[in-house]
């Protein structure tokens, strides 16, 4: 490790590094500050933009916008009541009654000290630990990475809806069109229905933008346009923390920060299910919990160190096995396919440099977030009373000129609405749109390794039950499936009983 | 015109409120399984057609398409058959509410978007296609404050000079 970490860091201080992570947080903490757009839309809306740039200023940029979207969501909910992200829920819980109390500018920086904490810790266990799964990764061949993408598509599918049975549905439909274009082993061409440009196969970017930024227009349809007043003298107090508030975040951040990271690394589970985890732990072990839920700086601090803990967590299946803990980190697999970098320990051998270079850059990440947050927390607060007039159009602007910017070309345009044409109606249907996002990334790593796999076994699908870590993977995908099927079906009887 | 306004949109309240009270039930696990089961059926069909193959590949082209769409058959029999279950045992099934005056304003929505794309692909300019869009929503919204107007074109061809002139597209 440590003969990377120099050549790493010479490639990551550079001015063009440093600016376009400076670019990411900034645009992460403004769009999840304001309530109805989230992390996932935003890097779908400038993956685009990454398509120019090389592997490591492109990964800095999203990374930038992945991390500070962790904190971001805190900003409204401490404010005005409404989670930015539906993973900051449980830090409004106790941030906005702190803010009642006259304390916002306080209960600000505890959730950005938390979250910088967090983010910290779980990028230093990301460069740790992120080799080790590596190494254990190189010994599968490729009947057990089609097991390992059928265990990462079944996870998601299964927790990404009401029903198991419809995110399967959505994971075969998203593989389905990762189909579409010539075939990666023979470059026949396959489901393109004698339209020329589709040979190349549909672009992930284009996709995207119709199936999760351009449906979210179509949805305002749905709700109501809510005015979100915010009065900013209220952010006005002097911030101050005290000594005895510093002791008592101690325990629960540090404590938050473990459980986001082992929430993160499990594939499915994301900063919302850490977030309401860490907050009851410290709940109960705290030696005040009468405090929670009346302006906690525990509770504060332990939702928000969890939601970004996830963050580097996330990345360690994603980079050692190429299976995305959830939809947003999915998005990063495919802006790093894109450069070539491809899951594995190769990633960690021969793009060791690029590599480490991304990984320490998520700490560098976490510091400008937290400098960002100190200097520009009320600039933030106000973008959270943007009304949706002047956003919704804008948003579909960015969404046309991100989908025209992929090829050049009114064709992509056309086919992100489509997509969005579909995403509304599988909406309608409840299906779930993650799965066919994971459909899309993992469409043709799945399809290569089953096709490799049978031609080694020549056609016999026994291969796919011979090496013990493919019957380890069984035996998670059926727990998995079974822990599942067990908790929805909990989820039901509960629901009647209500 | 500020008469012809207030008549329009009180026209389009009392439209909204007509459509408001319709609703349609449907079934949605049924039909949800329905509608994908023809679709798998339907791939497997132009299979054939749509992807070739060679005589010696031991795995061909096919292989995945077909696996795919067998587990989706093999899904949607499953909810299919869960809820001809409840039918049977007069077991509620699960209902979901569509509203017409959602699904109409989904529609005026979706207008908005195809007349930004068929204005942009049709002139060749993307402003044209931005500002169409910008009066399009704020219409939509029946907003009335001037300064949102210009605030929303202005970052309108802000962006498409951000696109055109920084990031060098060529729209």
């Amino acid at each position: 490790m440590l003969q990377y970490i120099a050549p790493a860091t010479g490639l990551l201080f550079t001015l063009e590094n440093i600016l376009w992570i400076n670019i990411g947080v900034f645009i992460g903490s403004v769009f999840a500050a304001i309530p109805g757009l989230s992390v996932i839309l935003c890097v779908i809306l400038f993956l685009p933009v990454t398509y120019s740039m090389t592997a490591i200023p492109g990964m800095m940029f999203l990374l930038g916008i992945y991390c500070a979207g962790g904190y971001g969501g805190s900003v409204s909910a401490i404010l005005i009541n409404t989670p930015g992200t539906p993973h900051a829920a449980a830090t409004m819980l106790d941030g906005h009654p702190l803010s009642e109390q006259g304390r916002t500018k306080a209960a600000l920086k505890i959730a950005l000290y938390a979250s910088t904490f967090g983010g910290i810790f779980s990028a230093l266990m990301l460069l740790f630990l992120g080799p080790q799964v590596a190494r254990v990764a190189a010994q599968l061949g490729t009947a057990e990475y089609f097991m390992v993408c059928v265990f990462g598509l079944t996870i998601i599918a299964g927790v990404s809806g009401k029903s198991m049975i419809k995110g399967l549905i959505s994971a075969c439909l998203g593989l389905l069109i990762s189909c579409v274009g010539s075939d990666p082993m023979t470059s026949y061409d396959r489901f393109t229905f004698g339209i020329s440009r589709l040979y190349l196969g549909l672009d992930l970017a284009v996709c995207l933008i119709g199936l999760f930024a351009l449906v979210e227009i179509m949805s305002k349809a749905e709700k109501r346009l809510d005015r979100l007043n915010l009065d900013t003298t209220q952010i006005k107090d002097d911030g101050v923390i005290t000594k005895e508030e510093y002791k008592r975040m101690a325990r629960p951040v540090l404590l938050s920060s473990i459980i986001g990271v082992m929430v993160g690394i499990i594939p499915g589970t994301g900063a919302s299910e850490a977030s309401w985890f860490s907050y009851n732990t410290a709940k109960n072990m705290s030696k005040h919990p009468e405090e929670f839920g009346h302006g906690s700086v525990e509770g504060i601090a332990a939702a928000e160190s969890a939601n970004n803990a996830v963050t580097g967590a996330t990345l360690i299946p994603l980079l050692t096995l190429g299976i995305p803990g959830d939809g947003t980190v999915a998005i990063m697999l495919s802006a790093l396919m894109i450069n070539g970098l491809n899951p594995g320990l190769s990633l960690f051998t021969t793009q060791g440099n690029i590599m480490y270079a991304i990984m320490l850059g998520l700490i560098l990440v976490n510091v400008f977030m937290l400098l960002q947050g100190k200097f520009l927390t009320t600039l933030f607060a106000k973008v959270v009373s943007i009304p949706q007039e002047i956003l919704t159009p804008i948003i579909v602007i960015f969404c046309f000129a991100g989908a025209y910017s992929v090829n050049e070309n009114f064709f992509d345009v056309g086919v992100a609405l489509i997509f969005a044409m579909l995403a509304w109606i599988l909406r309608k249907l409840e299906l779930p749109p993650v799965p066919i996002l994971l459909g899309l990334v993992l469409g043709s790593m799945t399809e290569t390794n089953f096709r490799r796999a049978l031609l080694i076994s020549n056609g016999s699908p026994k291969i796919f039950f011979s090496s013990v870590y493919c019957i380890i993977f069984l035996v998670l995908i059926l727990l998995a499936v079974g822990a599942i099927v067990r908790g929805k079906m909990k989820e039901r009887s509960t629901q009647k009983e209500d | 015109m500020k008469q012809w306004v207030e008549q329009f949109n009180g026209r389009m309240d009392a439209w909204g409120r007509k459509l408001h009270e319709k609703e349609i039930r449907i079934p949605i696990d049924l039909v949800t399984g329905l509608v994908f089961a023809l679709f798998a059926l339907a791939i497997l069909l132009v299979m054939p057609d749509q992807v070739a193959v060679s005589e010696k590949d031991v795995v061909n082209g096919r292989a995945f398409p077909t696996l795919l769409m067998t587990v989706m058959l093999l899904c949607c029999a499953m909810l299919i058959g869960k809820e001809l279950y409840k039918l049977a045992t007069k077991q509620p099934l699960n209902w979901k509410v569509i509203n017409i005056q959602v699904e109409a304003k989904a529609l005026v929505i979706l207008g908005i978007l195809l007349g930004t794309y068929f204005l942009s692909k049709w002139t060749g300019l993307f402003v044209v296609g931005a500002v169409f869009c910008c009066l399009g929503f704020l219409l939509y919204f029946r907003c009335r404050k001037k300064s949102y107007y210009v605030i929303t074109l202005v970052i309108a061809v802000a962006i498409w000079a951000a696109f055109r002139f920084a990031l060098g597209v060529d729209f």
